[in-house]
């Protein structure tokens, strides 16, 4: 998998997004993404996957507006999560499904696999 | 020798044999949203702060002034160790030595760590329970008479686990209360619940209601220091928690 190099790299943007936190869990025969996305109501998440990535857009039902921090020092608002990650194996966009709940988004995608039987002689 | 780890107090601190609740970075961030919420609706005031060149070169600005990032809280009853900072593993011996050498040394009569107890499926449940350890006897049996649900088996690790046993050494009574968390994410529902069993010992009478409505903002806030928690987890030997330990009956 391809590791983030997190140098000088923020977890907010100008554009007015945040990166969500979020977990990718190898499930066998799905790969299970799960993310954290407070403030955000179901109707407002769009997902968008191909073989190789999932890509989460979700807009918040309040911007978050941060004044006065860091390099920043002045008003900075931010109204949607956004994150494109790169999953370990292919997946079956097709098939892939997904939950909301208590503000964590489960993304189940299950895995291109041809599975063969093995007798046990 | 200059010490590793430094306990700085505030002259003129007077301290009643406080019971000291220590609120550091750990899974669901429970331990420091609760620390946090405690000081803020408490009033404590800063009464000293802990530093170690062990520590990331760090320091916190809050309202243009400079802090330091692992601070003491209090009144003369009760003391809040807060950390806005992850404890880095190479720092957590020396730095639980100094802190149960310095909490002994006040006449602390009880040390309640509070962290997270990870679960996979935590969001099907709507309100976390409390489990707890005891690092002795007498803490074990203060909490069965307090109808506390006891961690019996298993592993647990990072600085509250460190924590105990040195508090043990220092004969110092402790117990830890971990709430059922999100794994990787904030969890102001978790630091509620642990509040909330914080009554069972110290009668501070906090309502964890404007906690739990300002949960998705303590969230938004919380992320960059619980994404730090995680990369650091390995090296904590956090997942040892999940696993069976050989003795287990």
């Amino acid at each position: 998998m391809e590791i983030e190099r997190r140098m000088l790299k923020a977890t907010w943007g100008y554009d007015g997004n945040l990166e969500p936190l979020y977990e990718v869990e190898d499930k066998e025969d799905e790969i299970l993404v799960t993310f954290d996305l407070p403030r955000v109501r179901k109707e407002n998440v769009e997902i968008n996957t191909t073989e190789d990535s999932v890509e989460v857009i979700a807009k918040m039902s309040d911007a978050v507006c941060w004044e006065r921090w860091g390099g920043i020092q002045k008003r900075i608002t931010f109204q949607a999560f956004r994150k494109q990650i790169r999953l370990p194996e292919k997946i079956e966009p097709e098939k892939a499904a997904a939950s909301f709940k208590n503000g964590i988004l489960r993304i189940t995608l299950p895995k291109i696999r041809r599975k063969v039987f093995i007798q046990i002689e | 020798m200059e010490e590793v780890v430094r306990i700085v107090e505030e002259e003129g601190v007077v301290h009643k044999n406080p019971i000291v609740i220590a609120g550091l970075p750990d899974v669901g961030l429970v331990g420091t949203i609760a620390a946090s919420y405690i000081v803020d609706k408490m009033g404590y005031k800063e009464i000293g702060y802990v530093e170690s060149d062990l520590f990331p070169p760090v320091m916190v600005i809050h309202e243009g002034k400079l802090k330091y990032p692992f601070g003491i809280y209090g009144n003369g009853s009760v003391i809040v160790l807060l950390s806005e900072v992850v404890v880095p593993p190479n720092a957590i011996y020396p730095l639980t030595r100094a802190l149960t050498a310095w909490i002994k040394e006040i006449g602390a009569k009880l040390v309640i760590p509070i962290t997270g107890l990870p679960v996979e499926n935590r969001v099907d449940i709507s309100k976390p329970e409390v489990f707890a350890v005891g690092n002795s006897e007498a803490a074990v049996k203060e909490l069965r008479e307090k109808q506390m649900e006891l961690l019996e088996e298993g592993f647990i690790a990072g600085t509250y686990a460190i924590m105990l046993r040195e508090c043990g050494k220092r004969d110092l009574n402790a117990i830890s209360l971990l709430a059922q968390c999100f794994p990787v994410y904030p969890d102001p529902g978790a630091a509620a619940s642990a509040i909330e069993s914080l009554e069972l010992f110290l009668k501070l009478g906090i309502d964890v209601g404007e906690l739990l409505e300002k949960g998705e903002e303590i969230k938004l806030k919380a992320r960059d220091l619980m994404r730090q928690i995680n990369l650091s987890a390995p090296e904590m030997q956090k997942g040892v928690e999940q696993d069976m330990p050989i003795m287990y009956r």
